[in-house]
Order: C-alpha cells, then structure tokens, then sequence
C-alpha cells in the first residue's frame, strides 16, 4: 500500500469507526502542527463522510512553551474567549484529536510549577460539561511523525513507527470496520461481566504496589465506545484495549508504582509512585517530573483523587507490538492503569454518582505488567482474582 | 534559535506591528510558517504581551472544502472565529502574506474558488480596519517554497539575503533607518496632498486609464497610528503612497505588468476595461475566471479601492526579484486593488465613490514604461512618474 492510500485509510478508519462523522454535523480537527500531513486527510475524510464544514485548529507546543517560559502569570490560566466558543461549538458536532508529541521533551527546561499550573481553566470547565452531558462524538488517535518515532527507536524511523500504528488500528485486517466491530464487542462483553460481578474494590499488588480501590454501586464498567447523547456511537481512543470504570474517589489506601515511563506536558515522567490515605494522594515519589506532578495535584483541586481505573491484558495488540510509544493514547492501551483527576462521567447510566471526582485534569499512568496481581474484592471480603500474569481470569457469565 | 530570525521578528513586533506591554497579539500564519510564527510568538512576551494567539491557516483544508465540502461551506464564518476576529480590538496582530503553495487551488472549479470566501469575516476586518482599532502589520514568511517561486530552486539563504535587504535588516540600525525611510515617504505624501488633483491618468504598453479621485480620501504611507495613538506599519516592507480613488470615475484599460498569486491560483497579463467606475471587459493569460467569479459573485468587487504610487527607490524594485507575493510585488511598482476602498484614509463623510466590497485584491501596473500623472480641476497635468522616478518636487 503507498503511503498516501495508507494516510487516506487511517483517517477514514477515525472518521467513520472512531469521530462516526455524520452528515451535515460540523467537524473540529485538532492537530498539533507537525501534524499537518494526517490533519488534512481527516478533513478529507470528514467531508467524504458528509461534513458540513470541517474547522482546523493547530496547536503548537513551541508558542506554549514561549508562553509558559516568557509570558506573565496571568497567561498561563487565560482561556480566551474565542476558544470558549470553539469550544462550545462542538457540542452536538464530532471532534478529533491527534496525539503524538514531535519533541515529547520539550517543556522539560522550564519551570515544573509553571507547566503545572498552565491549565486553562475556565475552558477545562466546559470541556468537563461536555463529557458529562455527552454532546460530542470524539476521538483520539496518533499522528506519526520524526520526533515521535526518535523517542521511541532512537532514530526518525517513521515507517517503522507507521507499521506499529497500522498494527495497533487494525489496519493490517482486510476489513478493518469489523475487525473493530468484532474487537469492540470482546472488550464490552468482558465488562459486561465484571459489571454483573459487582465487587465492591479492586485490590492491585506487585513490586512496589500494594493498592485497595473502592468502587461505586452506580458505576458500569465499560470499553471507550460511547454514545451521545443526541444516539450516536462513537470510539473516543483508537487504539482502544482497555475496560474502565470510575472508582470512589473517597476510598483508595496503599501504595502504586507506575510500570512505565509517562509523556507528560512536554516531560517525561519515570518511576512515578504515589501513597494514598482516605482516598488523598499523601505522598508523591518519582525518580524523574515528580515536581511536575506535584504541582498539578497542588493547583488542580481534586487532581490528589483517582477519576479512573483501566484493565488491560496482553492479548492488547499495543502490548503485543513491544513497544513503548511515550504517549498515553498507546501506551495506556498496553497494559493496565490508572487516572487521577476527573471522573469519566461515561461509567455512569445517569448522572455521575457524588463519589466520582470532579477535578479539571485527567492524567492516566501505566502500573500494569507480568507481576501484577488484580482482584476484585466482594462486599463479604472474598476476592476475586481477574488478572493474572497479565492474562483474563474471570469467567464469561 | 536562528538569529536572523529573531531579528526579523522582533523588528515586525517592535516597529511594525509596535505590539505593546500588556496588549494580546494575534497571529495569522500559515501552519507551513511556524518558525516564524514562534519567533514571533517569543519576541512579542519579550515586548511584553499579555497573551499571543496563533491562529494558523491550512490551505490543504481550504482545498478540501472548496472540492469536497457542500455549497454553504464555501461563505461559511464560523461563530468563534467571528469571536476571535472581534477580540482583536484593542489588541495587536501579525499576519503572514506568503503562500506556500500558491497553484495549490489551481486545478480547482474558478467560479468556486471566487465564492469561497468568509463574507461576514470580511465586513468585520474591514469595519476594525475602518475603525482603526488594531496596530497591526502584514509581513513575509521566508522559505524554501517562497524561495522556489521567486528564483525557481529552493534556494532560501537568497532570499533571506533580499528579505532582509527589503527590511533593512542591513542596515547597523534597522529601526532608525525605518523611521528615515517612513519620513521620506511621508514627505512624498504630504506633497500629494497639497497638489488637490482632481484625477490620476496612466499611460503606457495596454495601457490608458483615468481614475477620479475623492476629495475626502487622503494619500497616505507606511505608519500609521490607532485611535488610541499606537503607532504602527501596516505592511513591512512598504515602498508605496495610496489613496482610495472615486470608484464612480474610472474610465479606460489597465494592463497588470507582474504576476498574481491569488486564492491558490496565478492571474498573469490581466488586462480590464472601465467604463463609468465598473470593469466592463476581463481579460487574462491565466486566472481570468477567478477574477470574473470575484466580479459575478462578491458586490462592487468590479469597481477600484485603492490605487498606489511607487518609484524606482523601492528596495524591493532595486531587488531586480519578482517575490509571488504581493506585499513585496506591489511595493516593487505602481500598482491598484479592485475591491474595498481603505476607511482609514478618510477625512470625511464617503460618498458613493467610496468603494464598499468584501474583497481587495491588489494587482501590479508599473513598470519603466508607465506614466503617471495627476490630472488637476482645470484639466492641467503634473507628470508624477517618468522612468520610475518621482517628479513632484
């Protein structure tokens, strides 16, 4: 296949299985620059599905960077108000995000406070309102390029970086759409029965690890396909191999050491452990950005509680690639993890039960890997093992 | 960090765009631009910006709408870019004119192309541009593309050569040999005025038209200065005096003398017919529908809004370089826009002459061959331009 026919098959895979562009909706495309190439066929793409019009908003890490290493304090919080209405603009219309960070290290020159701190607020405010009313049919996916194939192999090896990502999409499948169909209905019987099992925590232990999450009654376990509320079905990460659920917040105890590195705005994250006591993170290690991430959970109230938890197992076809792709949208989708900050209101039927944290930042890290141990805890105290050497314990219903 | 770079951004935030401590800046590149774009971004926190907004261009997702999207795509303003546009106020901005790719839109339907444009976008920038509201500047993007067009390889140490000679980037002191240049353009200016012609008439190769000129629409050059009193220079570099013409009385045929990249198309050899203010006739070697389409589609876009005098000291006429790019090729030579007139220039109540459209396209006319001159109330001419030199003492 050339390249070009398999730019044109990616982005029709995230238009149609993953945003489901529908027509006559609007279609917002979010690349970072260095994205140019994919960007353009996604517009493609949305308008070949029926688009009515197709918006395309840059982001460029380099003016944030400016902004965060030179611009006052007042910047660093500035939601703008055209961006407001950018924003809002989407409900009821389809979004696509590219991930993929050309220079993943780029910030880390600059103050970790001021990187923490760099949220814009009252714009995490409306996107938190639109994933808890659910107007838009989004989705994630990556953008290989130079810097982000660097990270990974050590060279600017981008079609060896394209060959994973085909991979991981499912792209190598004759027929992608149902390889999709077929993957996704795997992932959504698995939570099918975790949800009817009903435990009331999930215990983690490993190296490192030893971790008791309360659940909530009122929370479903779920894949990242979900719908609008206006009906449309729509697969928010692709890739996608994980289940999640949104924990209580209010009842973690014990200790978590993340199993891998984590791309974080601009730095790279290593050997992140964290302590927690009545459901608070009360101690924060790492043995690189711990500063980074202390600043988010001292700024963004809420950010020391956990918003999700995310089992993967090894049959995850990133996980099988063997590599460490330095982005959370892969990387995520290789083995097991966990989310501090918000909730993810889509766990919940109706409205997010008072238990699931409200907080304007949502950062998940990997703790997955051979050694760890899953378990889901009964209300009786029993346990239920459901992961083990990172295989699927737990029986169909 | 490239030096060169640098310099030339940070003479754009500091002369031309003048972008003040505490003020936003708004960025328009195209997403092939963002070195500069960045540069720019760095020089205008170091200037003391609040907050710089990079907003950039796509013309591969232009494309993509005019070819696959539907028809009320192609006037389409979206609310948070008319929200971003009005933010502007106030603030500063820098726009970059270079097209990266300027036949990019070449192959496509004419008669879409000329529709596609953001009408309620445009009344607004005009109205700010009317208001006076914004210091803003419109400057080039260095590249190998641009490079490509101008000498036919990418050679872009060249053309940052002739750049920065435009933008007396050579000189020891860029900003003080700015101020020198924007006085003696404003001298030339200053005796325009005072001469109170009645009319402009151009002779040359295809060439024989007579534009009327108003008398509440000044001539005016490089700086300009906002309603709140910030300086700034609208177009860097800027070689030219311009006033907006009557666009009741423009009688007789002008011939373009260079090359237009226009909407991702090249209008070569144009060649349009007046009569009583409107093109009756459109002729072209290439992009002559593009052009029609503008006259079919977009209202009064067939009657001028500007018309501008350069001589053969134009830095950018010295290069001896046809840029593709009209920043730098009307300030080359002599050249007019059909389309909106320029509200800043007024100095009084307009009239009907005073052109009112949701476009300006500028197109170049000089040449060694031209003659301009001013054509006074009793019908006596100033000649103004011989050989491209000034004639009015």
């Amino acid at each position: 296949m050339n390249n070009g026919k398999r730019l044109e098959r990616y982005a029709e895979l995230a238009v149609r299985v993953g945003a489901n562009v529908q027509p006559g909706q609007e279609v917002f495309v979010q690349p970072m620059v260095e994205h140019a190439e994919l960007g353009r066929a996604l517009v493609r793409q949305a308008y070949e599905a029926g688009a009515s019009y197709v918006h395309v908003i840059y982001r460029d890490e380099h003016v944030r960077h400016a902004m965060i290493g030179r611009g006052p304090d007042s910047a660093l919080t500035y939601s703008p108000a055209w961006e407001k209405a950018l924003i809002e603009a989407e409900s009821g219309n389809a979004s696509i995000g590219t991930m993929g960070r050309p220079e993943p290290q780029l910030l880390a020159d600059l103050d970790g406070e001021r990187v923490g701190r760099a949220i814009k607020l009252e714009i995490a405010e409306i996107v938190q309102r639109q994933h808890r009313e659910n107007t838009v049919n989004w989705c994630g996916i990556g953008a290989p390029n130079d810097g982000w194939a660097r990270q990974i192999f050590g060279e600017p090896d981008v079609e060896r970086l394209w060959d994973k990502v085909a991979f991981c999409m499912r792209l190598d499948e004759p027929d992608p759409v149902a390889a999709w169909q077929e993957h996704l209905a795997r992932l959504e019987a698995r939570a099918g029965t975790l949800t009817a099992l009903r435990p009331d925590a999930l215990h983690y232990r490993g190296p490192g690890t030893d971790l008791t999450v309360g659940l909530l009654a009122t929370a479903r376990w779920g894949s990242a396909r979900f719908r609008t509320s206006g009906g449309i079905d729509y697969v928010a990460n692709m890739p996608t191999e994980e289940i999640f659920t949104t924990p209580d917040s209010r009842r973690a105890e014990g200790t978590i050491r993340s199993s891998l590195p984590l791309s974080l705005n601009g730095q790279i994250i290593r050997g992140l452990e964290f302590t927690f006591e009545d459901g608070r993170i009360v101690g924060v290690e790492a043995e690189q950005g711990a500063e980074l991430v202390r600043s988010q959970l001292a700024t963004s109230e809420n950010a020391d509680r956990l918003g999700e938890l995310a089992l993967v197992t090894k049959e995850s076809r990133v996980g099988q690639s063997g590599t460490l792709f330095f982005d959370t949208l892969f990387d995520e989708n290789a083995t097991c993890h966990i989310a501090y900050g918000m909730g993810l209101p889509y766990a919940f039927d109706g409205e997010p039960d008072e238990g699931s944290n409200v907080c304007n930042i949502h950062i998940d890290f990997m703790v997955g890997g051979p050694e760890l141990e899953v378990d889901a805890v009964m209300a009786d105290g029993s346990e239920a093992p459901l992961i083990r050497d990172e295989e699927w314990q737990l029986p169909a219903a | 960090m490239d030096e060169r770079l640098e310099r030339y951004a940070e003479l754009v935030v500091r002369v031309g765009a003048n972008v003040q401590p505490g003020q936003e800046l708004f960025l328009f590149p195209a997403v092939e631009q963002h070195d500069l774009a960045r540069a720019l971004t760095r020089q205008a926190y170091r200037a003391g910006a609040s907050y710089v907004h990079v907003l950039y261009a796509d013309a591969h997702a232009r494309r993509a709408m005019i070819e696959r999207g539907p028809d009320e795509a192609l006037s389409y303003s979206p609310d948070w870019l008319k929200a971003l546009i009005e933010s502007c106020s106030g603030n500063a901005l820098i726009a970059t004119t270079t097209d990266p790719e300027p036949d990019l839109l070449a192959d496509l339907e004419g008669e879409r192309v000329g529709r596609a444009v953001q009408h309620e976008i445009w009344a607004m920038r005009l109205q700010q541009l009317s208001d006076n509201v914004v210091n803003w500047c419109g400057i080039g993007a260095p590249s190998e593309s641009w490079a490509r067009q101008a000498y036919g390889e990418p050679d872009v140490d060249r053309l940052w050569n002739e750049v920065a000679f435009c933008m007396r980037l050579d000189e020891a002191n860029p900003t003080a040999a700015w101020e020198e240049h924007l006085a003696r353009l404003e001298a030339r200016t200053a005796r325009l005025n005072a001469l109170r012609a009645d009319a402009i008439r151009y002779r040359g190769p295809g060439t024989d038209l007579t534009v009327g000129l108003l008398p509440y629409a000044a001539w005016m050059s490089g700086a300009s200065e906002t309603t709140a009193g910030i300086r700034y220079v609208a177009n860097m570099p800027t070689e030219e005096v311009f006033t907006s013409p009557d666009a009741q009385r423009t009688e007789g045929t002008i011939r373009q003398t260079l090359p237009l990249p226009l909407s991702g198309q090249v209008v070569r050899g144009l060649e349009l017919t007046f009569e009583q203010g409107r093109v009756v006739r459109v002729e072209a070697e290439t992009g002559g529908d593009l052009v029609r389409s503008h006259f079919a589609s977009i209202e009064n876009a067939d009657r001028l809004g500007e018309i501008a005098l350069v001589t053969g000291e134009s830095r950018v006429g010295r290069t001896g370089t046809i840029f593709y790019d009209p920043l730098y090729d009307e300030n080359a030579s002599c050249h007019m826009a059909y389309g909106a007139a320029l509200p800043f220039l007024l100095e009084g109540e307009p009239d009907e002459g005073f052109n009112t459209a949701n476009i300006h396209v500028d197109f170049m006319v000089g040449g060694p061959e031209l003659e301009v001159d001013a054509v006074l109330a009793d019908g006596t001419e100033v000649p103004l331009i011989r050989n491209e030199e000034w004639q009015l003492a």
